[in-house]
């Protein structure tokens, strides 16, 4: 079989390569595809040689050793020119700022030209000494500089011959504090004007300007980049001021007040949804009031009910077991965990559930007042009576009565049924002297967690 | 840029001279030295009167004696009278050594020569036929340079050629930079004031360059520069690592410029040193800090290059700096967090010590590591571009695929013969003594 015209995959950086220890493994009957690098990704300045046999790395590597390179020598003067005052410190060093820019260094060396003409000047009488000149070349030459500063004229790149514009009495009077010779300041003044017109150029290398950008001698070296870089961000378009950024502009702006309108009109809308959903919950809280009212009209209890909730509402309100009981009379929206005294600011004419009482009668029916029911109103299956005979198929009995203390006979408890959170089934006992069913804190509650 | 010089041989972990020019000369030598011998049979039997070629034509061919004593074919590039002697046929010339790279041409007196050898063909258009072929397989030359230090990244045949021609005569001949006098290998643009200068002195410290020994004397006596003008990043022992901004020390960056072209064939001066970092290595004494190699890098590569152009000096070379500069700049592309990789091309050499490096960080791995791994994984841990690790491991033929997916053949053995093949590793980088916060832009 042919193997090699059988193409491989190209292969994913990302996936995970299995890395296979042992050689034989890749020798097993499967001949293996050995990927070569076909179309090498670097390529070096000269291509591939193909008959020198460079490109294989041992043989360039003997070629490497065998190349031979110029040759260098010591330098006999070099412990005397260079003398051991580097005191290293523990610290790593810091960078001081370039030397042109503090201080007083004098950045100008003398070259052939200069000490050829110290040497004639100076013609075996000692005039002026070369370290003198340096600086007062270096001095002429930022004081020329400051002064085509001063007249505007500086190009940033290199355009023309640059004049020399300091004057001898001004170059004088600035370098006063050398205390040279007048001859001999103008004698040098003189040669470095001189120097300078056949330059034709600052004779200080930081003061030429570089060539422009668009001089192709190749010998001109160290053209200013075109414009300033930018660092690369996503932002760099924007930062131009042009037609087209500022059309940009003004989309955004239109679809940021768009989306401006669109957000005030969603809060509207959902302010009015609170509202209607408030509506909603009043109505409701009314409706459950006035189906239970229309409830106790019925078994004939009804205002004396009301006031005795209205007064009993503050006996019970400490009490831990109102905790647990949810019924539907409270609304709702609210948690079935809020204690009761917090409910107690809530409207007064909310009746406790100890007065909620579910006759034992077949069939009753949820009494509603017709035009306040609402075919949307969720179904509130807690609230349906309990069918006692349900309960006795069921086998759920109310508990027993309990034990009788102190010999008293007290008659049987009444209960009633009622269908409690999560669906517990809850017998609330009617209050024994009363007669009517209360059952607070009398209540036995088959199964509870909390107490 | 990605000229790389001197800065790593893979044998001895040492800075072998980065032929970038090297083909070209073998390439050269291999198609004159058969066309040559042929023409030197015919030519010889033709001149005995060989005085009558003087002075010697620009393109001549002829045999020198080298400074290993033995007589080498050479090819006349320039000639300059003498400016010692009268004879008007008392010439110097320069001569290129065909089986050598460019870096050892030079100026020799007519007795170095044997004009019994001389061809007296000028065989310009072979050699020309053979460089346009070489080079019509490159592609053009991005217009958009927008880096320092360019090598002649993609140059076309013409531009090449514009190259070479420029730079074909070395004008500085040696230069003295601290304890060393050294014999430069390339052309370096200096300022033309400087061009007939046969030997400059460097200030050890500050870089500024001089044309007589005294000026440098002078000159140390004012300069209280120790060490590069930067901040010290790395710190093991004696050797030390400055990051210098080419922007803030504008007159030190083109003076390293310079002083580095003259060890670098393809490099560029063409754009300002305002965008790179330096990143200069130094050996410390007591008399200060002293450079014994570099490397550049953009402040923003567009590119994810990490490294623009990279030399260890001739004295320093062989000695483990170079392999620690590229490993350097893995560990600063590391610490940024990205991908780096060198700028293109690289010289053949410079591929060399690049793949030295690279197969043993990768294979150092490959030996650990137990479950499988992606090549990204292995991009993200070593901070080297993917199609490196890829080609890498290609060229060792450790990508193998078997039964529908590639796998990664780490046999032990294997390994190990790669590993010995790529060479000692250079000087370590030590990452807890490097302190460094990647560049940011100043306000």
């Amino acid at each position: 079989m042919n193997r090699l015209s059988f193409r491989p995959r190209p292969l994913d950086i990302h996936k995970k390569l299995p890395i296979v220890k042992s050689a034989r493994e890749l020798e097993d009957d499967e001949p293996t595809l050995a990927l070569r690098a076909a179309p090498p990704v670097l390529r070096h300045s000269q291509p591939e040689p193909a008959a020198d046999g460079e490109a294989h790395p041992t043989s360039s590597k003997k070629n490497v050793q065998e190349i031979p390179t110029p040759q260098y020598d010591d330098v006999d003067t070099y412990e005397r020119d260079y003398t051991r005052t580097f005191a290293q410190p523990t610290s790593y060093i810091r960078a001081r700022g370039a030397r042109a820019e503090i201080g007083e260094f004098v950045e100008y060396d003398l070259d052939n030209e200069d000490e050829d003409w110290l040497e004639d000047y100076n013609n075996e009488r000692k005039n002026l000494n070369p370290e003198k000149l340096e600086v007062l070349l270096f001095k002429l030459e930022t004081l020329d500089h400051k002064a085509r500063e001063r007249a505007g004229i500086i190009t940033p790149t290199f355009l023309g011959p640059i004049p020399v514009i300091l004057q001898l009495d001004s170059a004088m009077e600035a370098l006063q504090y050398l205390s040279i010779r007048y001859a001999v300041f103008q004698a040098v003044y003189n040669y470095w004007k001189s120097k300078r017109e056949r330059w034709q150029k600052p004779i200080l290398r930081r003061l030429q300007p570089p060539p422009p950008v668009n001089d192709t001698n190749p010998y001109n070296v160290f053209r200013p980049r075109e414009k300033a870089y930018r660092l690369h961000t996503r932002r760099m378009q924007r930062r131009e001021n042009s037609v087209q950024s500022f059309d940009k502009l003004r989309v955004v702006r239109r679809n940021l007040e768009q989306a401006k309108t669109l957000m005030g009109a969603l809060i509207k809308r959902e302010e009015r949804k609170r509202e209607t959903m408030e509506c909603e919950v009043h109505l409701r809280r009314i409706q459950m009031r006035y189906k239970h009212e229309a409830h106790l009209i019925d078994d004939g209890i009804a205002l004396s009910g009301l006031q005795q909730a209205g007064s009993s509402e503050d006996d019970y309100a400490d009490s831990d077991d109102t905790a647990n009981e949810q019924p539907y009379v409270r609304s709702v929206a609210f948690h079935p965990r809020f204690p009761d005294n917090k409910l107690s600011a809530v409207p007064p004419l909310r009746l406790k559930r100890e007065l909620k009482r579910r006759p034992h009668q077949n069939g009753w029916l949820f009494k509603r007042v017709p035009e306040m029911r609402d075919p949307e109103e969720p179904v509130m299956l807690f609230t349906r009576p309990i069918d006692p005979d349900k309960l006795k198929m069921a086998g759920i009995r109310p508990p027993l009565d309990p034990p009788i203390d102190s010999g008293t006979t007290a008659p049987p408890f009444r209960w009633q049924a009622r269908i409690g959170r999560g669906g517990r089934i809850i017998f609330d006992r009617w209050n024994p002297f009363l007669q009517v069913p209360v059952g607070q804190e009398t209540n036995h509650r088959p199964s509870l967690p909390e107490g | 840029m990605g000229s790389m010089e001197a800065s790593t041989a893979p044998e001895n972990g040492t800075a072998a001279a980065a032929a970038a020019g090297a083909s070209t000369a073998c390439n050269g030598a291999a198609a004159s030295n058969g066309g040559g011998v042929e023409r030197r049979l015919r030519s010889s039997a033709a001149s005995a009167s060989w005085a009558s070629h003087l002075p010697l034509e620009v393109g001549t061919r002829v045999m020198c004696r080298w400074r290993d004593q033995k007589l080498h074919p050479v090819k006349v590039i320039e000639r300059r009278k003498s400016s010692t002697s009268s004879s008007p046929a008392d010439y110097e010339y320069y001569v290129h050594y065909t089986e050598f790279n460019r870096r050892l041409d030079e100026w020799v007196k007519l007795e170095q020569l044997d004009l019994e050898t001389v061809e007296t063909d000028v065989d310009e258009k072979v050699e020309d036929k053979a460089t346009s072929l070489k080079m019509t397989r490159h592609q053009k030359r991005k217009i958009d340079e927008t880096h320092v230090e360019q090598g002649h990244e993609e140059l076309d045949a013409a531009s090449l050629r514009e190259h070479e021609e420029f730079t074909k005569v070395k004008n500085i001949a040696k230069i003295e930079l601290g304890r060393y006098e050294i014999d430069t290998w390339y052309f370096s643009p200096f300022p033309p004031e400087y061009n007939d200068s046969p030997k400059l002195f460097f200030c050890e410290f500050c870089l500024n360059f001089m044309k007589r020994k005294e000026q440098l004397q002078r000159h140390m006596k004012k300069c209280d520069l120790k060490h590069p003008p930067g901040d010290e990043i790395y710190r093991s022992g004696t050797l030390s690592m400055f990051e210098v901004d080419g922007k803030k020390n504008k007159v030190y960056g083109q003076n390293l410029c310079y002083l580095a072209k003259l060890f670098l064939d393809h490099k560029t001066l063409y754009y300002d040193v305002d965008l790179f970092l330096f990143y200069v290595l130094c050996e410390c004494d007591d008399r200060g800090c002293h450079m014994v190699g570099y490397f550049s890098k953009e402040k923003h590569s567009e590119e994810s290059y990490n490294l623009a152009c990279i030399l260890t000096l001739p004295p320093y070379q062989r000695k483990g700096y170079g392999k620690f500069l590229i490993a350097f700049s893995y560990e600063l592309s590391k610490k940024e967090g990205k991908v780096g990789t060198p700028e293109r091309p690289l010289s053949d050499l410079g591929l060399l010590s690049y793949r030295g490096y690279w197969t043993r960080v990768l294979l150092e791995i490959l030996k650990k590591h137990k479950s499988n791994i992606s090549i990204k994984e292995l991009s993200d841990m070593t901070a080297i571009k993917a199609d490196d690790i890829l080609s890498t491991l290609q060229s060792l033929d450790l990508i193998q695929y078997r039964k529908g997916q590639h796998v990664i053949c780490a046999d032990p053995k294997v390994l190990d013969r790669h590993l010995k093949a790529a060479g000692r590793g250079g000087l370590e980088v030590d990452v807890s003594k490097l302190i460094w916060t990647p560049y940011k832009e100043q306000g």
